[in-house]
């Protein structure tokens, strides 16, 4: 017994040396950038909101609590978009989920009433090049402008130029527009009714 | 591999040459054909691979040499993998912090770097064989020569697919940009003739 473990420390020493050796250097690396990076991502989904919602900024307005498509609960954060002259024009949120390489990580607009999406964009992905990354494309990403903010519901073929709660899947990436759909409707919905009672937004219109 | 030259500076001018022209990676070796076809649709993005993989193939070969006393034979893929991954993930995250745009635009070709051949092929027949020198002169002369096949195949993709070179007009306005030059089939057509090229030139020479 006491053989092999020797053999097995003199024949692997310099593997478990140097993993521990490079972890402390990765570690060390990620340390000195996460911010930077984080940064990068704000500054990401400022820009993409405002490229969403006529040039506004977005506010933070609410941490909500919701049940991400793990199961598990994740937190939030409902940003209010406003002109500069101090109206409310819509919300922004992020929204995440499995996708088909990596996660996924999207912002979504909706308009000032919840009721109809104002567009999403992506904000990280990993998707095929060529095929799933499509979800970044003008042709997908229209559909979901103005679609009600419901239940989306993903179909093959349709009309992708409606604006209504069906999404025409893109072609060899069923499962990337799939994960999109997952994703928006998972959070919105639970975001939506939340912020009904909280009496961020109200139902009349 | 390496002629050794009858001097130390005459082996490490002939390491570096080796690299760029003699056993260039790309034209010569043909190694590393995932990045060379995928990210050469224009020079940016090209340009910033190869000096990724410059980085890795000097650190993973400077790290390499020096522990190539203690490596075990049957571990050492193992090693050199791991080593090569430690580096391209502080590659990637350099990128995403600096130029979180480009990290975008390369997507999952940076990750990939830590599969490609180059730089196995590198640690196995120098770094792991040769003194520190002569590694870091061949991770140099490899890693320009990669950097340079892929900057001059993405020239000449950007050039035909949209007229412009780092956005400067580079083409008269009568002509028609290639579209197809900027998809996956202008990477294999203009790969293919350039290879074909180089192959026409090194046969005259002998």
């Amino acid at each position: 017994m006491l053989k092999m473990i020797k053999h097995f420390i003199q024949q692997s020493w310099l593997l478990i040396v140097a993993s521990f050796f490079f972890g402390l250097l990765i570690a060390a690396t990620n340390y000195a950038l996460s911010e930077r990076i984080e940064q990068n991502k704000v500054e990401k989904f400022n820009r993409l909101t405002a490229a969403l919602l006529a040039e506004a900024k977005p506010e933070l307005a609410a941490e909500l609590e919701i049940d991400s498509l793990s199961g598990k609960g994740q937190s939030v954060k409902v940003y209010k978009v406003v002109t500069k002259k101090g109206e409310c024009i819509g919300w922004s949120f992020k929204a995440d989920g499995p996708g088909f390489a990596d996660k996924i990580e999207l912002v979504v607009t909706v308009d000032k009433g919840f009721e109809r999406i104002a567009g999403f964009d992506v904000l990280a992905s990993n998707e095929t090049p060529g095929f799933g990354d499509k979800i970044k494309d003008d042709y997908y990403r229209r559909q979901f402008k103005g679609a009600p903010s419901d239940v989306l519901e993903l179909v093959k073929t349709g009309k992708p130029e409606r604006s209504d709660s069906e999404i025409v899947a893109i072609t060899g990436a069923t499962v990337s527009s799939e994960a999109v759909v997952k994703i928006i409707n998972n959070s919105l919905l639970q975001i939506k009714k939340q912020m009904l009672e909280k009496g961020l937004i109200s139902n009349d219109k | 591999m390496i002629n050794k030259g009858d001097t130390k500076a005459g082996l490490y001018k002939d390491t570096l040459i080796a690299g760029l022209w003699r056993e260039n990676p790309v034209f010569r070796l043909l190694l590393g054909m995932c990045p060379t076809l995928a990210v050469t649709a224009a020079v940016k993005p090209a340009l910033t691979m190869g000096l990724s993989v410059i980085f890795v193939l000097v650190c993973s070969n400077i790290v390499v040499s020096l522990m190539r006393n203690l490596l075990k034979p049957h571990l050492r893929i193992l090693m050199f993998t791991l080593t090569i991954a430690t580096f391209v993930t502080i590659a990637d995250l350099f990128l995403k912090a600096f130029v979180p745009r480009m990290s975008e635009t390369l997507g999952p070709y940076v990750p990939l770097i830590i599969v490609n051949c180059i730089i196995i092929c590198r640690a196995e027949t120098c770094a792991s064989k040769n003194t520190l020198g002569v590694s870091i002169i061949d991770a140099l002369g490899m890693g320009v020569g990669f950097t340079l096949t892929l900057c001059v195949l993405a020239g000449v993709r950007e050039l035909l697919s949209t007229g412009k070179i780092f956005e400067v007009q580079i083409m008269p306005s009568v002509f028609v940009p290639w579209a197809a030059m900027g998809m996956p089939v202008g990477a294999f057509l203009t790969l293919g003739l350039l290879l074909g090229l180089v192959n026409m030139i090194t046969s005259r020479k002998t």
